[in-house]
């Protein structure tokens, strides 16, 4: 028994070292790009009508609404069809802006498990009805030049608030990504009053601002208005200014820095706005 | 071209008429509180936005006092009564009060001011 657990364990430690030498072999393999489309988690709210009007660059490329890469979606609309297949459910769904195909491929395991426990219960566990409405979670597919929603998860909607309050959030999002984020675009409205050469600009770094945290524009704001000097301010003393933790305001300054919107002056802590007309 | 439904308030009615043209849909989808029902056609208040006469299917089943969304298309009501929905479809929401009509009122208004991302209007 022992021998064996020993043997057991240098194996393991073999096949160990043998992963972390194929290491170096996959950051180099062309799944980088790859590695970009999966980090971007983000589940956009959108219309049906969005989902329609997607692009892609190339084909294969990720789906982009208002140019901005999409990788998941969620949308709500009433259920027109459910036609259950024996890999997938497929459902169409309608929401006053277009009518998609969805499909919920069926997962063997559970399908295996709905069996032992008989077909009865099934029905039970999934409540989407017909002319209901429905939340769909999904990623957007082509097949045979058809668009469809490859879904995660399909669930009964009965609160006709989530409906409405879902169409405002799509509405919200599809204004971040055309007009930039609320708060920016007014600050940049503002400031190129005060400079006629300020406009343009403000407008690129608006731009910027647009894929920030808000802290990261709280940050810029106070920055823009308050720093007289050239020197700019110190982390501590933003923090003070805007009553954040100071973890907060130096991981907003990390990520100002890194978009050239901001610099280091007298040292590391302290930051300006990076104005090219002063 | 798949079919759109904008949502809509009363006063959005007249935008939605055949005859009003240049629009390439004429349904639309309405939210209001079933106030009347006589026979053939109904009334929904729709919040404080005024009502509106519904154009009813033989199979249609609407209650009293209960919230319905309802998708059909503008039409003239008999006797020269203004406009109305000739109704497709309805669905019924349950108690008006677990509804925020403000919110509604927020979508419509959203509908129509960025209307790209809600329907093709010409």
């Amino acid at each position: 028994m022992d021998g064996g657990y020993n043997n057991y364990n240098s194996y393991g430690g073999q096949s160990g070292g043998g992963g972390g030498g194929f290491m170096p072999g996959e950051t180099t393999s062309p799944a980088g790009g790859k590695n970009a489309e999966r980090d971007n988690k983000t589940i956009r709210p959108v219309t049906v009508k969005q989902i329609l009007d997607a692009r892609q660059t190339y084909p294969e490329s990720p789906f982009q609404i208002d140019n901005a890469d999409v990788a998941n979606v969620q949308f709500a609309g009433q259920v027109r069809n459910i036609s259950t297949q024996s890999t997938n459910v497929t459902y169409k769904i309608d929401d006053g802006t277009g009518e998609i195909e969805v499909k919920q491929w069926i997962d063997s395991q559970t399908a295996d498990g709905m069996d032992m426990d008989g077909a009865a219960k099934a029905p039970a566990k999934n409540e989407v009805e017909l002319n209901g409405y429905a939340k769909v979670f999904g990623s957007i597919k082509n097949f045979n030049n058809k668009r469809y929603v490859g879904s995660h998860a399909v669930r009964p909607l009965t609160d006709i608030n989530e409906l409405h309050c879902h169409l405002l959030d799509a509405t919200a999002i599809h204004l971040f990504f055309t007009r930039g984020p609320p708060g920016g675009a007014g600050g940049a409205n503002g400031a190129a009053a005060d400079t006629a050469m300020g406009g343009a600009e403000d407008y690129g770094q608006a731009q910027a601002l647009a894929s920030m945290s808000p802290v990261a524009r709280k940050v810029y704001t106070l920055l823009k208005s308050e720093s007289a000097e050239d020197t700019g301010m110190h982390m501590q003393m933003i923090a003070t200014r805007l009553g954040l933790p100071v973890t907060d305001v130096a991981k907003a300054g990390d990520e100002l820095i890194s978009a050239s919107v901001i610099f280091s002056t007298t040292d590391e802590q302290t930051w300006a706005i990076l104005d090219y007309n002063s | 071209m798949s079919l759109q439904t904008p949502r809509v308030l009363p006063s959005h009615l007249h935008a939605f008429h055949p005859s009003s043209g240049g629009r390439s849909t004429h349904t639309v989808r309405l939210l209001g509180t079933v106030s009347e029902l006589r026979g053939d056609t109904a009334t929904v208040t729709c919040g404080g936005n005024g009502d509106v006469t519904l154009i009813l299917k033989p199979d249609s089943h609407l209650q009293m006092g209960k919230l319905v969304e309802v998708v059909g298309k503008v039409a003239d009501l008999e006797g020269g009564q203004g406009l109305g929905i000739r109704v497709l479809g309805t669905t019924d929401w349950g108690n008006p009060a677990d509804c925020d009509y403000k919110i509604y009122e927020r979508v419509v208004e959203s509908t129509h001011r960025f209307k790209s991302i809600f329907y093709d209007a010409e």
